[in-house]
């Protein structure tokens, strides 16, 4: 098997899918068995596709199947076909990677939950949309996959239907994307209609080749930039995010952290050369990731229901790899991408760790101190944190000190200076997350008793994927790269064709500005939350009571959606309502027929029934029929 | 006999049977309620063997018309010339397909009716006489069986929505038959007008169609006589604003009437339009086309919009109708292949997507007895099949890759983009509204703390099961493989006169 068969990775999981949706119910323990097995055989096969993949120089670009899907006469023909490149090699690692450890990681976290089956099943499902989504060729496939990956998601946030708010969510999160989604069908559409193609590739080529006007560029690709920001969550689109919350932890960490939210970024990567083409589109991209990272970095400050803290952070981190798309660097943004799901995806786990030993708590308000208690959970969480807050070595240092070299490059200090509050405050969310959850004073004594640390299922993956926010920042090291078989670090590996490969060299200014950073984050936070002691931060909330609510309801987003809503959409539809019983039908139609009732109930006493009435009209309308002819014969 | 006349008797039996059928019940006694569903049971079997065998059988590069039949019925009469009027059927790619919705959906839908106990003789009786005139309409390549069928397939709605429907039915059944006889009294007019026109003595489809791309029926007639043959045709397709039947329509209707109604009926009138308005009058389309393409995208977003604070069960589905039928004269309007081809399958897929809606509303409404949705809540948990069926039909009418809504949808928003990029966007707008309105149904039914009042409610029976399987694996395929669908509609589409590429 080689690169050309890379479709069996998302075969596996859906044929799994069928069986466990049909069948599961009556299988022992939920057929979860059957969705680790298919997710690990997709694993294997990965390192299959991966080791083609490097072998072959002449590979190391598009591998296309091309298979015709279906025609309509001449003008119309739709082919489908899967394209592997670098972008596409390093999302199957994460999506393989992290679906493996979630899969395992769920075995310990449902237990016991109804519609076990179901669970698995629907993983299976995304897992297999989110594989073929990465490695389609045209924009067609694509957005199938990138719908497909919606529903699921859609399933997952509502898992625990029976609760209202979980139902709420779902059906928030799946109406915002789809807004996002019209968008990205009417870009693609609109490519179409020039390109008169679906197939990236080509599509990109002539782009290059200036087939498209500079505004129709522009339009279609800001269209379709709406589809990667509803998607990725990015401000104003961000809201639906954090509710999704709602659904199981184990689906945070998959869909809501490391795979399906990134789709926006692993769009706007692919599609980047035609980005670069289009004037303002770059610079549009880095405004509205700036614009995401620095509001997020604040919502998340106010935040106290663990999994909230961490979905707003997710949000801001999905904003630092816009802005490393927008200085059109798309290996950077790929490499923050992947140590960010390492990192986060094990950050979500942890804290499902949390809840599971903490019997189903997430609030900080009534954790605390539990380091004590689950030491594994404790510890790679705080290797988690340390990565996400960007201390070196861990991971997560190295990506986003690349994101801050690049920014000032492209776009100059300002966008630095800005991105640098981002994160100060990603630092320092952080930080009060770990103290007020893992160290100090126990917020309530009686959770901390039952506290107890979550069996080897779950820890397994949390230590793995520690390993993996330890070390993955590595891959950026020529050598390190080398050493696994890759042609050079992830820059050197990840490249535009006009851009050329370049080698990683470490700027030591920008290291120690970014060390700085989150430094002073740490530790303000450190000082202000020390030993899981309130005392400072509630008297800095009650100093400025105002800004500390608008924090606390995130810029008041949900309340003005809500409002447009209400008001306006739902406005609009009982007026239609309205005008369509009142206006159309009672006046237009009935109307219509009570005139006839009205004048059949006029006309009616023309039908007297006396025999000389009758005669008499006859004679008249005789007469004047021969009046009439005369008349026109003339 | 040649191969092509003997699947001719095919075609034909397609309308017999059901004739059929209905004769047969009526020797049936009507105490013999069993015997009456086995008996429509297995005619819809089979109508669906047939109609799947005249699908498969269309060859894609084959003539355009195929398995002819064609029997002189009235001719040298004074007005009518040589083959004056004939009874003369042939399946193109279009009525293949039309004809394999109405084969699953009739059969269906005489499954679902399982449950009537009162007069069941007689509502099958008329059921089967109206599928007859459906599958006549579709296979007519003579204007005045056309004509004949058409009102065949109407009339009998009569009865069923006065008889055995609920909710306002006297109302409802007199509204929708007083507006489709009036689009029919439009139909007649445009028919006369255009027989006199042509000049040539026939009823003869085909040979009227070439009268019309010759110029032997001038331009000037073309453009009157359009409007007639589109507002006629448009009054059963839900056109805006002549669809306010629909919602009344549906809300009265039993369910297997509202299945073959929203499922094939609607369909009939945007089939008119294609034969009576592109392949008759090709320079009265030309004309008045960009007319027809602002109504369907008002119905389109004004349907959506409207369902969008619905709370009857029937009433979210009658708006979403009017929006989806929307999209169908989008579709037809853009007078390209893409948007004609998509607007085709959007019937199909309409009809197989709405009529598995109105089952599962029935399967409720049976035990439930009322449609309000804010009286429901938590149904997942008694119901669970029942909500996976639902679920799929309304995943489908959101346009969810993977299903055939999708696939047809998409094809129309190329076909709009191609020549009305605005409307096309509106279009792809008011598809986000579905997810809405669809949605929060889903949320407010489905889910939720289960109402203890209705935790006795049975889930599917196996007859509706198989029923809604049925309907369910056709929205699938088309969903997944929708090449074979394609190839047949986009073969005789692309022949139409006026149609870019």
């Amino acid at each position: 098997m080689g690169a050309e068969q890379a479709w069996v990775l998302a075969a596996i999981p859906a044929g799994v899918f069928l069986v466990l949706a049909l069948f599961g119910r009556a299988l022992p323990r939920g057929g979860d068995y059957l969705g680790v097995a298919a997710i690990a055989s997709s694993f294997a096969l990965f390192f299959v596709v991966l080791a083609d993949f490097l072998d072959t120089p002449g590979k190391l670009g598009p591998v296309v199947n091309d298979i015709e899907w279906s025609s309509i006469g001449d003008t119309f023909d739709l082919r489908m076909g899967i394209f592997i490149d670098p972008i596409t090699i390093v999302m199957f690692a994460v999506v393989v990677t992290v679906a493996l450890m979630v899969n395992i990681f769920s075995i310990g976290y449902m237990k016991g939950e109804p519609r076990y089956h179901w669970f698995f099943a629907v993983l299976q499902l995304f897992a297999a949309s989110m594989l073929m989504l990465v490695m389609a060729d045209n924009l067609l496939l694509l957005y199938i996959s990138w719908e497909l990956v919606g529903v699921c998601s859609f399933l997952l946030i509502g898992f625990y239907w029976e609760k209202r708010s979980a139902t709420e969510a779902a059906k928030k999160a799946f109406v915002t994307t789809r807004i996002g989604d019209v968008g990205l069908l009417i870009g693609i559409i609109l490519l179409w209609k020039e390109g008169g193609t679906f197939n990236i590739q080509e599509l990109i080529h002539l782009a290059e080749e200036g087939h498209f006007s500079q505004p129709y560029l522009f339009t279609a690709l800001a269209f379709i930039f709406l589809g990667c920001m509803g998607k990725s969550a990015q401000v104003p689109f961000h809201v639906w995010l954090p509710d999704a919350m709602e659904g199981p932890t184990p689906v945070s960490a998959l869909i809501h952290a490391a795979t399906m939210v990134v789709a926006g970024v692993y769009l706007t990567a692919r599609l980047l050369p035609m980005f670069e083409v289009a004037d303002g589109m770059l610079l549009t991209v880095t405004i509205v990731g700036l614009i995401t990272a620095l509001l997020t970095g604040f919502m998340a400050l106010a935040q106290t229901d663990i999994k909230k803290v961490l979905a707003y952070s997710t949000v801001g981190q999905l904003g630092f790899m816009f802005i490393a798309l927008g200085a059109g660097e798309p290996a950077v943004a790929m490499f923050h991408l992947m140590t960010h799901a390492f990192f986060k995806a094990l950050l979500f786990l942890g804290a499902g760790s949390v809840i599971i030993g903490t019997h189903h708590n997430q609030e900080m308000d009534r954790l605390g101190g539990l380091w004590r208690k689950m030491p594994i959970t404790g510890t790679t969480f705080l290797i988690g944190s340390l990565a996400l807050a960007g201390l070196p070595p861990l991971a997560g240092f190295w990506s986003k000190d690349e994101i801050f070299v690049v920014l000032e490059h492209r776009w100059g200090a300002w966008a630095v200076i800005l991105l640098g509050i981002s994160a100060v405050t990603t630092a320092f969310y952080t930080t009060r997350l770990f103290i007020r959850t893992f160290m100090g004073r126990p917020a309530d004594p009686h959770v901390y008793e039952h506290a107890r640390e979550t069996p080897p299922v779950m820890t397994g993956p949390l230590v793995f994927l520690a390993l993996l926010a330890l070390t993955s920042g590595f891959v950026v090291f020529h050598d390190v790269g080398k050493a696994l078989g890759f042609p050079g670090g992830i820059t050197e590996f990840i490249f535009l064709p006009h851009h050329g490969p370049h080698e990683y060299e470490l700027k030591w200014g920008f290291a120690a500005a970014s060390l700085a950073m989150a430094v002073v984050g740490i530790f303000s936070a450190a000082w202000m939350y020390w030993g899981n002691d309130l005392r400072r931060s509630t008297a800095l909330a009650n100093w400025q009571p105002g800004i500390y609510d608008m924090l606390r309801r995130k810029f008041y987003f949900d309340e003005l959606y809500q409002g447009m809503i209400d008001r306006g959409v739902l406005g609009f539809s009982y007026l239609v309502s309205w005008f369509d019983r009142y206006v159309v039908n009672d006046t237009g139609v009935d109307g219509s027929a009570q005139i006839t009732g009205f004048t059949g109930g006029v006309l009616k006493y023309l039908q007297t029934g006396r025999v000389p009435n009758y005669a008499m009209a006859v004679a008249l309308g005789v007469i004047g029929l021969a009046i009439a002819g005369l008349v026109v014969r003339g | 006999m040649t191969f092509d006349e003997g699947q001719g008797y095919v075609v034909l039996a397609t309308i017999l049977l059901p004739l059929a059928a209905a004769l047969i019940l009526i020797f049936t006694p009507g105490t013999q309620k069993m015997a009456v569903r086995y008996i429509s049971a297995v005619t819809g079997a089979i109508l669906a063997g047939l109609s799947i065998y005249i699908f498969v059988a269309y060859q894609v590069d084959g003539p355009q018309a195929q398995m002819n039949l064609n029997w002189a019925w009235v001719e040298n009469v004074a007005f009518l010339g040589p083959g004056g009027i004939s009874l003369r059927l042939a399946v193109d790619g279009i009525s293949a397909l039309l004809g394999l919705l109405t084969g699953v959906v009739a059969f269906a839908g005489a499954l679902a009716s399982w449950k009537i106990e009162y007069r069941n003789k007689d509502f099958y009786i008329l059921y089967w006489i109206l599928l007859a005139g459906v599958y006549g309409t579709f296979f007519a390549y003579d204007l005045f069986f056309f004509f004949f069928f058409y009102e065949l397939a109407v009339m009998p709605l009569y009865l069923l929505i006065g008889v055995w429907g609920s909710t306002r039915k006297e109302y409802g059944a007199a509204k929708l038959t007083l507006m489709l006889v009036g689009g029919s009294v439009l139909i007649w007019i445009g028919i006369f007008a255009t027989f006199h026109q042509a000049g040539i003595g026939t009823f003869d489809l085909p040979s009227l169609w070439a009268a019309g791309q010759d110029g032997t029926i001038s331009a000037a007639a073309q453009k009157a006589i359009f409007p007639l043959m589109v507002v006629g045709c448009g009054v059963l397709a839900a056109l805006w604003p002549l669809h306010t039947w629909s919602p009344d329509g549906h809300m009265s209707a039993p369910t297997a009437v509202s299945m073959v109604h929203a499922g094939v009926l609607m369909k009939l009138g945007a089939f008119g339009i294609i034969r009576l308005g592109i392949q008759l009058l090709p320079e009265g389309a030309e004309f008045w086309m960009p007319a027809l393409m602002v109504l369907g995208t008002v119905g389109a977003v004004y349907g959506a919009t409207a369902a969008l604070t619905q709370r009857d069960f029937k009433l979210i589905s009658g708006y979403s109708s009017v929006s989806h039928m929307g999209y169908v004269l989008m579709g037809l309007a853009t007078m390209n292949t893409i948007g004609i081809t998509g607007a085709v399958l959007q019937m199909f897929s309409h009809g197989v997507m709405t009529a598995l809606v109105f089952l599962m509303i029935g399967a409720l409404y049976d035990q439930a007895h009322t449609r309000d949705m804010k009286e429901f809540g938590g149904l997942a948990r008694v119901m669970p099949l029942w909500v996976i069926f639902y679920a799929i039909a309304g995943l489908a009418n959101v346009g969810l890759p993977g299903f055939s809504g999708f696939t047809a949808e998409f094809h129309i928003f190329v076909g709009t983009f191609r020549t009305y990029p605005v409307f096309g966007a509106l279009a792809i707008f008011a598809a986000a509204l579905a997810a809405a309105y669809m949605l929060r149904m889903f949320a407010t039914v489905f889910f939720g703390p289960l109402n203890p009042h209705w935790k006795d409610l049975k889930d599917l029976t196996p007859i509706e099961r198989l029923s809604g399987a049925m309907l369910i694996a056709s929205i699938v395929i088309m969903g997944v493989w929708w090449a074979p669908f394609t190839d047949r509609v986009g073969h005789t589409v692309t022949l139409l006169p006026g149609v870019t590429g």
